[in-house]
């Protein structure tokens, strides 16, 4: 059991997306979250377009035209709405869920997204990613950082541009 | 729909020739690019207007069309349930101009008696669209510049069962 993270929720850990990984058997991505002490890893599979979504944020890469969360970020932006902050929620039979949290004028929503899409949108606001504490204590795979250790070990095919 | 007229009126009343109202028609997997075409004609079938469109990009028009609903709300779905939460319509998606096989595309939203434009790709100006039933338009200089003959006897020459089908 990791230490409860010391944070402004006591139940929120926040997350740096550390990298993308290509499952070469399926046409997946694995992004690859870590808590800021490194001392928790949260992996979370997602399609080649998402994790391509998420890679292109993380690289800073300007694309010559908006792709959909700059369209997003565009909207927000537009009407003054600021992407305060993302949560991984729940994770139920191995489908994880997200909440996006929007502010304007003092009025707060939370919207409902996939957890890429959350990612997606959070590189590109600048803002915190969060998980909360039960899921991470539910992540499926027991000897999941020895695995993603290996998978680091083995040369990864660099990815497409 | 009063924000669409007075767009509408808005637009005609500077230049009356500039834009058609387009319905997409299908999607069309082009096996030669390995890409896919979101098919888009007037009214009177008249113009046609095809683009180029990846594979996720094709999906989420896609799965608009046949109003498939996900089991997790896609890109577009987020999008969509954004601009609502916040008051925002999508009053128009104009498909403006296309640049060495670029189209670029422009979303106008009507936001606290405000109108915005903004900037975006036409599949993701499409997709949304069609989620919000939001009429889509295309400038004459778009529809113009493509329709080469050759590209439309390609098209005609398809089989029905090529549209409307993504392959996954």
């Amino acid at each position: 059991m990791e230490p409860v993270t010391q944070n402004q929720s006591p139940e929120l850990v926040a997350l740096t997306v550390k990298q993308i990984l290509e499952d070469g058997n399926t046409d997946t991505r694995i992004v690859v979250l870590k808590s800021d002490d490194a001392s928790v890893t949260l992996p979370i599979w997602v399609g080649s377009a998402e994790g391509n979504a998420i890679r292109l944020a993380m690289e800073r890469v300007v694309t010559p035209r908006p792709m959909s969360h700059d369209l997003i970020r565009s909207f927000a932006d537009h009407l003054g709405v600021r992407i305060e902050r993302v949560v991984i929620t729940d994770v139920k039979s191995s489908t994880y869920y997200a909440s996006v949290a929007f502010a304007s004028k003092g009025v707060h929503r939370t919207l409902d997204a996939r957890p890429s899409d959350a990612i997606a949108l959070a590189l590109r606001a600048n803002c915190p990613i969060y998980a909360t504490q039960d899921v991470l204590n539910r992540r499926t795979a027991v000897h999941l950082d020895a695995w993603i250790n290996k998978l680091d070990a083995k040369n990864i095919e660099p990815q497409q541009a | 729909m009063p924000y669409c007229r007075r767009f509408l009126l808005r637009v005609w009343k500077d230049n009356p020739a500039v834009i058609t109202q387009m319905r997409v028609k299908g999607l069309i997997f082009d096996p030669y690019n390995n890409a896919y075409i979101v098919v888009l004609r007037d009214e009177e079938n008249s113009d046609m207007l095809p683009i180029w469109v990846g594979k996720s990009e094709a999906s989420a028009i896609g799965l608009a069309l046949e109003s498939v609903t996900a089991p997790r709300p896609m890109t577009h779905d987020l999008m969509k349930s954004f601009l609502e939460t916040f008051d925002a319509k999508i009053i128009s998606v104009v498909i403006t101009d296309l640049n060495e096989n670029t189209y670029f595309a422009t979303i106008h939203l009507m936001y606290e008696d405000s109108e915005y434009t903004v900037d975006s790709r036409p599949s993701d100006a499409i997709a949304l669209a069609l989620r919000t039933s939001a009429p889509i338009f295309a400038s004459e200089k778009v529809i113009k510049k493509q329709s080469s003959e050759e590209l439309e006897q390609w098209l005609e020459n398809l089989k029905p069962e090529d549209f409307g089908k993504l392959d996954t």
